[in-house]
């Protein structure tokens, strides 16, 4: 049980806006809120990674490669950032990388909803960009208001990046848009698939106890609903501006209040999927991340040891 | 310019800006499958950087005559690419990745430094900074060998399955593509010239990481430079080009 | 080295909670502990900071020993940044306006503020 003393001050810290440090007291419940957020988050980065990475070699220019090339580096890079702050705060667990990535494949860690998803034709590809990334920009967006410093520095990092990561996916988009009959059909199928995930993605109208004790260590700022309704508000009318149509006849917003009305996501069937990774694609990625970390844990014995060795020849 | 000049430099072009080309795209096969994530960045900036080069030759290609780079990579077929067979070579396990990128990078380098005696000056100030991203791929996969080389059982083992496995496949890797008169008249060492060289480098290196040397490269059965691939490329070719076809012509 | 010469450990000063550790300067101490006292007063008699890190000079492997290690940055990675689009013109052909990440990061942040 963390002292009681100490654990008012520290709430008395963040009252005052005060920021957290990786080396600061903190109460254990803080500590494992930040590790099971920041956890989540960072693997999300890495599966949100595989969707993309299957189009990389189908991507029909020279410069959608690259760019295509170029963003999921960057989720990866994310992951990389984000498994570090992680790995610092699991320390009194002991567990660092190793563990943190095993729990992927054992499933001790859930990944983002829309990673479970297939991406079956390249407007999937440039609707990510502009949705899933557009989702993940407002909650990251959020974040940058962190109590515990270094997440909020490491998002301004992200956020920075990720700004590519938006024009790109708008551009694809717009390419689309522009585009064929044929190129236009794949860009409203694509829409059409992605948007009940990203209803809930930002989480369920009423959060649960996790969310709202991490709005209570001001971890987060906003609650699911207010950053569903900032998406709904900046994107549906950017699909419309695209003459392009959304799957939800409900909805519609309040003139007077401003907030819209939707339709929900079947929340039963995504929790179920993001608890057992039964989704359309969960088996596959988590086998794309198996071969990259268990099946190559080899190539990291390897090279530790030879770089021990090496640091002990004569000259070295 | 003279149009055998042109000629002759669409000729000793072509093959480099396609060699590129792809390694660039097997290179970005290996996205999100490195065996660290801070390999993983590395690795890809490694082979944006390749692609990046190939860009900068189809476009000197383009300013020679040649169709633009976008039409170079999704409109011909097989048989009018000139990279050598090996880099269409599928990839393998990280052994024989390192193994066939350390061995490509050596050999890149000697071709970079051979091309600057090139009398063609947009050539020659594109070299420059090409020169300088290859000079840290080599290094990237030089420590790779050196690391794996002293890894351990495992490693070891893996390391000589890897060559086993790509040494046959070498030796189209040699040449320029350009007959013998023409790469005299270029101011350019022969291919034989260049094979020597790399085995002078690569050779005393093994040496030092006590890998046995699978004995000289042995020499070509197909040749990717004359427009003889295996089915890989092919393969390769159409998976890359199966979204583009679908409207060969809009903008994407 | 004469026995009587400390080591060097280079500094980082720490701005306010949401900055990187910045390179200041280096100093001599006889260790680590001690550094961190030297640092403070060496570097930070005028300007707050909320830490200091030292480092001792000989952990430090630098990029610069060779020129190979540092990035090559030019136009050819254009496709890297949101400078290298221009998306603002097809926007305007579907009657709709661009739209910036730094819109965002201010609508997300601006409640609180």
């Amino acid at each position: 049980m963390d002292d009681p003393i100490r654990t008012r001050e520290f709430l008395e810290r963040l009252e005052r806006g005060d920021k957290i440090e990786a080396t600061d007291w903190m109460p254990s419940e803080y500590r494992d809120l930040l590790i099971k957020q920041i956890h989540m988050h960072g693997i999300s980065e890495i599966m949100g990674a595989y969707p993309e990475k299957e189009w990389v070699p189908k991507a029909p220019t020279i410069r959608r490669k690259l760019a295509l090339n170029a963003k999921v580096q960057d989720e990866i890079g994310h992951g990389q950032m984000l498994l570090r702050l992680a790995e610092d705060l699991s320390r009194p667990y002991g567990r660092g990388r190793e563990a943190l990535m095993d729990d992927v494949i054992a499933g001790r860690v859930k990944f983002h909803n829309v990673f479970h998803m297939a991406a079956p034709t390249w407007a999937d590809a440039g609707v990510i960009g502009f949705l899933v990334d557009g989702g993940a920009i407002i909650t990251q967006a959020m974040l940058l208001d962190s109590s515990y410093a270094p997440y909020a520095r490491m998002l301004k990092r992200i956020v920075a990046e990720e700004s590519f990561h938006m024009q790109h996916g708008e551009s694809v988009v717009l390419a689309l848009a522009e585009g064929t009959e044929a190129q236009r059909s794949m860009l409203q199928e694509a829409i059409n698939r992605w948007w009940e995930p990203m209803m809930f993605f930002f989480g369920p109208r009423e959060m649960g106890r996790g969310s709202q004790r991490m709005m209570e260590y001001k971890i987060r700022t906003l609650t699911n609903e207010e950053l569903r309704q900032k998406f709904i508000n900046r994107y549906v009318p950017r699909v419309r501006a695209l003459g392009l149509t959304l799957p939800d006849p409900k909805l519609k917003q309040d003139p007077a209040t401003g907030l819209w009305e939707y339709t929900d996501p079947d929340w039963d069937w995504f929790n179920r999927m993001v608890r057992d990774n039964s989704g359309p694609m969960s088996q596959a990625r988590i086998a794309l991340r198996r071969f990259a970390h268990e099946e190559q844990r080899w190539v990291r014995e390897a090279v530790r040891r030879a770089s021990d060795e090496l640091a002990r020849l004569p000259g070295a | 310019m003279e149009q055998a000049m042109q000629e002759a430099l669409i000729r000793l072009v072509t093959p480099i800006a396609d060699d590129e080309w792809i390694v660039g795209h097997r290179g970005s096969e290996w996205l999100g499958l490195a065996p660290e994530l801070e390999e993983d960045l590395a690795f890809s900036s490694i082979h944006q950087d390749e692609m990046g080069h190939a860009l900068f030759f189809y476009e000197l290609l383009h300013a020679l005559g040649a169709p633009d780079p976008d039409r170079q990579v999704y409109a011909r077929p097989a048989e009018a690419w000139r990279n050598a067979c090996f880099v269409e070579m599928p990839n393998g396990d990280w052994a024989a990745t390192v193994v066939r990128r350390y061995c490509y990078e050596v050999f890149d380098r000697l071709r970079l430094d051979a091309l600057t005696a090139v009398g063609f000056p947009p050539l020659r100030d594109g070299l420059k900074k090409i020169q300088r991203e290859e000079a840290y791929h080599l290094k990237h996969f030089q420590l790779w060998m050196e690391l794996l080389a002293n890894g351990g059982e495992e490693a070891r083992h893996r390391l000589d399955a890897a060559l086993a496995a790509v040494w046959p496949t070498l030796p189209d890797l040699f040449g320029w593509g350009l007959g013998e008169a023409e790469t005299t008249a270029l101011g350019l060492p022969s291919a034989r010239a260049l094979k020597d060289a790399w085995v002078r480098e690569v050779r005393p290196r093994f040496e030092s990481w006590h890998l046995s040397w699978p004995n000289d490269p042995p020499s070509a059965s197909w040749n990717g430079r004359e427009g003889a691939h295996t089915p890989h490329l092919s393969e390769l070719l159409n998976t890359m080009r199966a979204v583009r076809e679908l409207a060969p012509d809009a903008p994407w | 080295m004469t026995s009587s010469e400390y080591p060097v450990y280079e500094v980082f000063g720490q701005k306010d909670r949401l900055s990187f550790h910045t390179h200041v300067g280096s100093i001599r101490a006889p260790n680590p502990e001690m550094a961190l006292q030297m640092a403070r007063e060496a570097f930070f008699r005028r300007e707050a900071v909320v830490d200091i890190w030292v480092v001792p000079q000989d952990a430090i492997y630098s990029a610069a020993r060779d020129p190979a290690y540092l990035p090559a940055i030019g136009d050819d990675k254009k496709y890297r940044l949101p400078s290298g689009y221009d998306n603002a013109p097809h926007w305007k052909r579907f009657k709709a306006k661009a739209m910036t990440i730094e819109e965002v990061a201010e609508e997300m942040t601006a409640k609180r503020r």
